[in-house]
């Protein structure tokens, strides 16, 4: 039925590109995808976490904590995403609902 | 099939969800599977506050995780209809404490 | 119809993704599996509070993450096409009306199974709900 192709994703396609990883649990790190597995598992090189609020968890802050190179494991990973073409803007669904 | 949760009985026929982040949802259950994952069709949200009668937002086509589903129960569709909704006050439901 | 057919269905159309932690995606699904992990293309994420936006060109999402998906409403009823046309199995029930409502027990449970598609499902258009389903909102934010 579906799924006959293993993977949802290609990561190979990132591959010594940045990436922005997002943990369960909250935390965010990015960096450059040097490997990964079939579970999932990357490994990031030159990785930073984006720290939250601690006032506010909701809330990443600018600050930002240096971890180098990292796995990260596969069944933590909530979500990939290129860190290239990923920007903060605002909100793009003010004029769609106020038509 | 590992379908004996039930809810084959349920299917096109208008259930109510409640989900684990405290929320409800009303639709025609299209499908489930045996993750509890299910399909509601033409659903709604119904926000109660007690400050205001329900609201109730249109949703449309949903899958709802299995993961976050509390509760599924079948919809009296007439006494439903006969419910005055927006005279109706209710403390909204806090989510699931895990 | 099994939530994952539906998913797969709906690969090439957009669709809003809200995750447990209460972030959505806005996206074009390229691609799914059987574990309801989903590749977006053309993202808008939504913060949970609903007041800051990222836009990414792709991105990936754990299906165990997912706390529901919604769809756009014409692709219930592709479903049935594509069903219909994939499977080489007997063409499940010949065509029985089915309006709305109870006493249906049997056909509930005929389409217990796998798979198997209705050639005449007897709901007449899916018009006439009133507004649309207004611009695919991104983080409703409850309880402002």
């Amino acid at each position: 039925m579906s799924g006959r192709k293993e993977t949802v994703l290609d990561l190979a396609r990132f591959v010594d590109k940045g990436v922005s990883v997002k943990l369960s649990g909250g935390r965010q790190v990015t960096g450059t995808l040097k490997g990964y597995d079939q579970l999932l598992n990357l490994v990031l090189d030159e990785a930073v976490e984006s720290l939250r609020d601690q006032d506010d968890p909701l809330k990443i802050t600018e600050q930002t904590r240096f971890l180098g190179l990292i796995v990260c494991r596969g069944t933590a990973v909530m979500l990939v995403a290129p860190t290239d073409g990923t920007d903060e803007i605002p909100n793009p669904f003010l004029q769609a609902e106020g038509a | 099939m590992a379908t004996d949760t039930g809810l084959e009985l349920l299917v096109d026929q208008t259930i109510s969800v409640i989900t684990n982040d405290g929320r409800n949802i009303v639709g025609v259950l299209r499908g489930f599977d045996q993750a509890t994952n299910v399909i509601l069709d033409e659903s709604h949200e119904r926000v109660y506050s007690t400050k205001a009668g329900v609201e109730q937002l249109v949703l449309g086509l949903y899958i709802i995780r299995g993961d976050n589903i509390a509760v599924v129960g079948e919809l009296d569709e007439e006494l439903d209809s006969n419910l005055d909704l927006t005279s109706l006050r209710a403390q909204p439901l806090k989510p699931v404490q895990h | 119809m099994l939530p994952l057919s539906l998913l797969k269905t709906a690969q090439g159309h957009p669709m809003l993704v809200e995750l447990k932690n209460g972030e959505t995606y806005n996206g074009h699904l390229v691609n799914c599996d059987t574990w309801m992990n989903i590749h977006l293309r053309e993202v808008i994420c939504t913060s949970k509070d609903g007041d800051r936006f990222w836009r990414m060109p792709e991105c990936y999402i754990r299906g165990n993450t997912i706390k529901y998906l919604r769809v756009p409403d014409e692709v219930i009823d592709k479903v049935q096409e594509e069903t219909a046309k994939r499977s080489d199995r007997k063409p499940a029930v010949s065509g029985r009306g089915r309006g709305r409502g109870r006493g249906e027990e049997v056909v509930a449970k005929e389409r217990g199974g796998h798979g198997g598609y209705q050639e005449d499902r007897g709901r007449g258009g899916r018009g006439g709900r009133g507004p649309g389903r207004g611009g695919k909102g991104g983080g409703r934010g409850r309880g402002q």
